[in-house]
């Protein structure tokens, strides 16, 4: 019944069609692809086994399921925010991740480190937490305050507790281009 | 209780007032324990949900009037759907209702203003004291409670607990009715939030609804329509345009809307009245050709039509045995609401912008009129008497209307979207069944997505 979509018409499904581009450069592996925000605020690498999941993913949110049953990668625009800092944002949001309603069981593995991304400073973290499934989850968290105030996060997560180190989005920020 | 309220007439007064709100606020506090228990004690929101009801209920209290006392929201750990207030500010929802809202913030709005409104205007304290036959002191204001005893204390507790159950009174319920609805709006929120909580969840002939919500509230069709009506009340009184460059333009958006309104904004059907038979012919379109035809409202004798500007919903005038009507439906062709209009004759159509909102001109025995109406609430209300027209622009700054050469401005209430302004990220699961729900929707079948689970 739903003609295609075309470009400039549709922002959100065209945009998100279109940038899932499949790259054939020489530093990146034949099923990887570059992935550009619709939003047009960041563009980074997606490596090899990651699918975009377009029905999960919005404006501000992209989503990305990998080969295990929990693996997920996601990054996240929170708008203009009134923090003053990212250590404000990312304290503030542990802090809540481990208030009643948030996640079952919280355990902070790995404290908040700087890291850079692409030339803004962030901090980021690894926790592991008990989904409502009753699955032990382990996630690793980069929190930063863009210009402007502009709340942003990176989090990838498995029931793998390796991935709270950090390691795998070592290519996704190697490859990080901020947009603005 | 007579020596307590004698004692009581011989306090200063000043004394009295400021302690009047402590009496309210250990009424409140003694009697929350017994409601906590009853409804299943507090319920802690996933946090996103936490943050969003916050907000809504943080606009609120910024806008509400009384400074004496702290206002508290508490979440109950209860499916059914209800919502009340103690005296001394404690507002609370169960989570069942919170969750059947979902993300309407003009409904949750409504809600927790009702709410803050029986505080805001003593209901609770008054219907308590009225039970108990003490109405001198209602009469003479809570000047005599500084030396309440513990003994009125635990009294009015236990009556307090009593009249839960049965409300504080109709006329205090109209009359949160109006005051929750005004708060709603001075904080930002859409007034027809308050209508469409009624329909939702007491008018609504659903099954799967426990219809418990509000059920100490009376007449909920006088309500609701008592809500409606109120609507118009927060719209600006018409001025005149005397901007030349204005009315040029206003002049010009009229002589060109009657194409632009038959057009699909997002070019995927093309729809024509069919002379012959009943209903519509859609065409859809790809890159201009038509790959399908359907008939949209076969059964109904449609007159004229006007897509919003979003094109999310289309506006059917359609010819009921000499009565005309006006039928909103979906980008599907689903009929959402209709709108019956009777004795008059629609002469233009005008949606908001942002396509909530439709300006309906008709002509009838009484002369033209303006009504405005919801493309999804059913609320309708005309501009007033003494101001009509015949067509009418719907723009960015308000509605423009005119009759003749004249054209009119009226704006209503700015609605602002919740914002929260200390966000935290998501922290999301995988999904594990991504199979989509299937909706029969007459002969269409609708697929939902699945969406993220969130904390």
């Amino acid at each position: 019944m739903a003609r295609p979509l075309r470009v400039g018409k549709y922002k959100l499904g065209a945009l998100i069609t279109l940038s899932i581009l499949v790259s054939v450069s020489g530093y990146v592996q034949a099923e990887s692809f570059a992935f550009l925000d619709p939003a047009q605020l960041y563009s980074t690498f997606i490596p090899d086994g990651w699918v975009f999941q377009a029905h999960h993913s919005t404006t501000q949110l992209a989503v990305f399921y990998g080969e295990g049953e929990f693996d997920l990668l996601y990054f996240e625009s929170l708008g203009e925010t009134t923090y003053v800092s990212v250590k404000e944002l990312a304290e503030r949001s542990l802090d809540l991740y481990v208030s009643p309603g948030g996640l079952g069981e919280f355990r902070l593995e790995r404290p908040l480190q700087a890291v850079n991304v692409a030339g803004q400073w962030g901090l980021a973290c690894g926790y592991s937490y008990v989904d409502a499934r009753g699955n032990h989850l382990n996630e690793y968290r980069v929190f930063l305050l863009l210009p402007g105030n502009e709340g942003f996060s990176i989090a990838v997560s498995s029931d793998q507790p390796s991935i709270i180190d950090g390691s795998f989005l070592g290519d996704i920020l190697a490859h990080w281009r901020w947009l603005f | 209780m007579l020596v307590v309220f004698l004692v009581g007439l011989s306090a200063p007064c000043g004394q009295a007032r400021s302690l009047a709100p402590s009496f309210e606020g250990s009424l409140g506090r003694g009697a929350l324990p017994e409601v906590l228990k009853k409804y299943g004690g507090v319920y802690h929101l996933p946090v996103h949900k936490r943050l969003w009801v916050d907000e809504v209920f943080s606009r609120l209290v910024s806008v509400a009037q009384r400074d004496d006392l702290e206002y508290t929201l508490i979440v109950l750990d209860s499916l059914e759907l209800n919502a009340f207030a103690l005296p001394g500010g404690y507002v609370l929802i169960t989570r069942g209702l919170v969750h059947a809202i979902g993300e309407d913030e003009s409904k949750l709005a409504a809600v927790l203003g009702h709410e803050i409104a029986h505080v805001e205007l003593k209901h609770g304290v008054n219907a308590v004291f009225r039970q108990m036959g003490l109405t001198v002191l209602v009469e003479v204001g809570m000047m005599a409670l500084e030396v309440a005893s513990a003994d009125l204390l635990r009294m009015a507790g236990a009556t307090l607990l009593q009249l839960l159950n049965l409300g504080w009174g109709r006329e205090a319920e109209y009359e949160a009715d109006l005051y929750g609805q005004a708060l709603a709006i001075k904080a930002g929120f859409d007034g027809a939030g308050a209508v469409g909580v009624l329909d939702d969840f007491f008018l609504s002939s659903s099954e799967d609804l426990p219809m418990k919500v509000f059920r100490t509230h009376p007449d909920s069709i006088k309500r609701r329509d008592r809500l409606a009506a109120n609507m118009v009340s927060f719209w600006a009184t018409p001025v005149p345009i005397g901007d030349r460059d204005l009315l040029e333009r206003l002049d010009a958006g009229r002589n060109s809307k009657q194409d632009e309104r038959k057009s699909d904004p997002k070019d995927r059907y093309a729809v024509r009245i069919d002379q012959n038979q009943t209903g519509l012919e859609v065409f859809h379109q790809d890159e201009g050709r038509t790959v399908a035809t359907e008939r949209w409202l076969e059964n109904a004798r449609a007159k004229d039509f006007s897509w919003s500007p979003l094109g999310q919903y289309l506006a059917v005038l359609v010819d009921d045995d000499s009565q005309e009507q006006l039928w909103i439906c979906d980008r599907r062709g689903q009929v959402v609401r209709i709108i019956p209009l009777p004795g008059k004759r629609v002469t233009d159509l005008s949606w908001s912008p942002e396509e909530k909102q439709l300006a309906i001109n008709v002509a009838g025995p009484n002369g033209p009129e303006v009504l405005v109406t919801y493309a999804k609430a059913d609320v309708l209300f005309s501009i007033g008497g003494e101001f009509s027209g015949d067509v009418s622009l719907w723009l960015d700054t308000g509605l423009y209307f005119a009759q003749g050469h004249t054209w009119y401005h009226t704006w209503g209430p700015q609605v602002t979207p919740v914002k929260i302004p200390s966000p935290v990220p998501r922290v999301l699961q995988r999904q594990r069944i991504l199979s989509p729900q299937v909706i029969k929707e007459g002969n269409t079948i609708r697929l939902t997505r699945p969406s993220l689970t969130i904390p």
